[in-house]
């Protein structure tokens, strides 16, 4: 039989020992890291992805016992996707969502109150306005990342074309109908009025303002039907009639027109600057000179309103790392490397907090847009009565404005039937 | 030697007589079998289940049995009824347009011959290449009301004298989308016709040209008849095949304007993966089976009568 000599089992036995002990050192190392799953559209899209990158990169700099992994999922299908990951017990650490995506997670139960994570301090230094919205139950259910209200863009040079003062935007909707004619009458390639009348959620959270500013509110009982209503659908129909809207498109579309100076008013969010910069590639300065934002014309109800399209992190109830997660968030969303390199370089957006976190980011958000969404814009966002009716309904709302819009359906046969197909 | 009258059907050949018969050979389908009741079986039936509930994805709870409460709701809905009415309109229009055209074409390149014929067949089959979803949107900027290229000609040529708003008109957005899928599916019939018309015999024509047959009378009485049989089984196959289809739709209109585009797909698309009913979403959809599988049927008995 084959034997060892004594030397060779005493140094089989210490490397042995090392062997193991080095093992152990790097199991419990790897034990140690963290991996959080961060469902998320700003990965997905080009736009977007290396800023989310480089901040994900950072943040791992940071932290290194916690590893990102960033799922890219399109911005139309994250909800859908995140439902069905939640249905299948399978979810992520942390999602980017928006909008009535939001509440239809948080109607799953499956998200986790963010109360007991959130420090006094971070809590304190946040916008009342900013996370007020996100309380479900008593519950903040999601997190502010990105603040971006809608106001109404206006081209300065289409404007002064059209004998328009180009520093006295409408102010109501009868200013707004005037002005409008005035320029399809001096440029009729000009679309005078970029809205969004394509059927889906965002196309209703977008065109809620309006509806409100004309005092109507289709999801109360015999809203649909009543009287302001049908105003707001016949100032639609009349919008179409004159050539003053271009139907179908989603906003998006109409970003890179108003860069060409083809788009006269468009009802769009904060981060239409950065879109516009990229496409026509124009200085701040000359920007600030070319274009303008200001509240939503007044309607009957002689009041303005704007809508709330920023985007919202969460975190799953069924993350084994939820601290872990909440560190990720709170550097997302507050922290000076993120604002700067994500939030305003990427999404030209608003930040969740009271001020900013340092001199430097204190300049860079001080400009005349930056200015007029925090002064004035922000003051008039209303939301929507988001939740489980919201997305059933905006189908039922759209098709009906789209009616409106397009056909001869007289607009109280319209009208009724967006009441019956709300089940009012 | 016996000889056998074209009247007699000919008989099929008897089995050996020292044929041997191993019934372990019938188990050999099993495996088969089992993958057709997971993949096919089970969301069939499980479909059947769900549409006797009501069931929403966001509730967190279980499916509730409500019998027949979904198809009672679906008898009054009327988005359902224009959904079907839209489905019929656009699967039959498209299917005998394209087939119509994919006819004539084949019967117009027929004589062509060598590399004529060659470029003539790619032209005509480049279509049938394209992807749907860029067939959509390449349609959708195409009909765009500022900027799209079909406006653009109309307005040039003085045909029009304001932009059309093909896809935001609540009359014509079908129409218009009908031609993009006409455009898409022209190939297919192209394609399967010039095969049958190379297929009927020279004798046959030959003869029809001694008789003096004018042109017409070789189309209508010679060469349609032969063409009769795949003609209809390519109709089926793409009946069955716009019946379920999803991508045009919803690139170019998203059902819209209103409900003027909205197909049972894209309404069970809706109902499914935007509100999470899914209780009714199955319910409309084993009504969208039970309508596929009387075309498959047919389908089926078609191709039995051809063997």
């Amino acid at each position: 039989m084959f034997r060892l000599s004594k030397m060779a089992r005493r140094s089989a036995f210490v490397a042995s020992t090392i062997l193991s002990l080095g093992i152990a050192v790097t199991v419990s190392h790897a034990a140690d890291k963290v991996t959080l799953t961060f469902a998320n559209w700003a990965d997905a899209e080009g736009a977007t992805r290396p800023g989310i990158q480089a901040v994900i990169k950072e943040f791992e700099k940071e932290n290194p016992d916690i590893t990102i992994n960033s799922q890219a999922i399109s911005f139309s299908e994250i909800a859908r996707q995140l439902v069905l990951r939640v249905r299948s017990g399978n979810p992520p650490d942390v999602a980017e969502i928006a909008g009535n995506d939001t509440f239809l997670l948080a109607q799953t139960g499956k998200l986790a109150p963010l109360d007991k994570l959130i420090d006094s301090k971070t809590m304190a230094e946040l916008a009342p306005a900013s996370y007020e919205g996100y309380k479900v139950d008593g519950k903040l259910i999601a997190f502010p990342w990105t603040l971006a209200a809608a106001g109404l863009w206006y081209d300065k040079a289409v404007m002064q074309k059209a004998g328009l003062d180009p520093n006295n935007p409408p102010k109501t909707i009868d200013e707004l109908m005037k002005d409008m004619a005035a320029i399809k009458k001096s440029q009729p390639d000009v679309i005078p009025l970029g809205l969004d009348t394509t059927n889906r959620a965002f196309s209703l959270q977008s065109n809620w303002p309006w509806m409100k500013t004309f005092g109507a509110d289709p999801f109360a009982k015999g809203g649909a039907k009543s009287e302001a209503m049908k105003k707001y659908l016949s100032w639609m129909r009349e919008l179409a009639k004159k050539g003053y809207i271009d139907p179908g498109r989603k906003i998006g579309e109409f970003r890179p027109l108003i860069a060409q100076d083809k788009v006269a008013f468009l009802w769009d969010q904060v981060l239409v600057q950065g879109v516009i910069q990229s496409t026509n590639k124009m200085s701040d300065a000359d920007f600030y000179k070319h274009y303008g934002v200001t509240t939503q014309p007044t309607g009957p109800s002689g009041k303005s309103y704007s809508f709330e399209g920023g985007h919202q992190l969460v975190i799953f109830s069924g993350s084994k790392h939820q601290k872990a997660a909440w560190k990720f968030v709170k550097f997302l969303a507050t922290s000076p490397y993120a604002i700067e390199h994500y939030t305003l370089s990427y999404e030209a957006s608003l930040t969740p907090l009271k001020k900013a976190p340092s001199d430097a980011l204190a300049k860079k958000l001080d400009t005349p847009v930056f200015n007029a969404f925090t002064s004035k814009i922000m003051p008039t966002v209303t939301t929507p009565p988001y939740g489980p009716k919201f997305a059933p309904g905006s189908t039922a709302i759209m098709a009906g404005v789209q009616q409106a819009v397009t056909g001869d359906t007289p607009i109280d046969q319209i009208a009724a039937s967006i009441e019956q197909n709300l089940g009012n | 030697m016996s000889a056998t009258t074209l009247d007699q059907p000919v008989k099929p050949a008897p089995a050996r007589k020292n044929a041997e018969r191993a019934p372990w050979i019938d188990w050999m389908v099993l495996p088969t079998v089992v993958v057709l009741a997971v993949v096919i079986g089970y969301p069939v039936v499980y479909t059947l289940v769900l549409s006797a509930t009501k069931y929403n994805m966001l509730d967190m709870v279980p499916p509730r049995y409500i019998g027949g409460g979904n198809y009672q709701h679906l008898f009054t809905d009327p988005i359902f009824w224009t959904s079907l009415r839209n489905t019929a309109l656009y699967t039959f229009g498209s299917v005998i347009a394209s087939s119509l055209l994919g006819l004539t074409l084949a019967l117009l390149t027929e004589s062509l011959t060598g590399w004529r014929f060659r470029s003539v067949r790619a032209l005509l089959l480049t279509p049938w290449a394209v992807p749907f979803v860029v067939v959509a949107f390449l349609f959708r900027y195409m009909y765009l009301q500022n900027g799209g290229v079909i406006n653009a000609v109309l307005l040039d040529l003085g045909l029009i004298d304001k932009p059309v708003l093909w896809l935001n008109n609540s009359y014509l957005a079908l129409p218009a989308i009908m031609v993009a899928n006409i455009w898409a599916m022209m190939p297919f019939f192209f394609l399967l016709l010039s095969a049958a018309l190379a297929a009927i015999p020279n004798e046959v024509i030959e003869s029809a040209r001694i008789d003096k047959a004018g042109t017409w009378s070789m189309v209508f009485q010679i060469k349609l008849p032969f063409l009769r049989s795949a003609l209809f089984i390519s109709s089926l196959l793409m009946i069955i095949s716009n019946f379920n289809d999803f991508a045009k739709i919803w690139a170019m209109t998203q059902g819209g304007p209103g409900y003027s585009t909205t197909t049972l797909v894209v309404y069970v698309y809706r109902l499914a993966f935007e509100n999470f009913n899914f209780g009714y979403a199955s319910a409309i959809g084993v009504v969208w089976l039970i309508l596929l599988l009387i075309f498959a049927l047919v389908y089926l008995r078609a191709v039995r009568v051809q063997v």
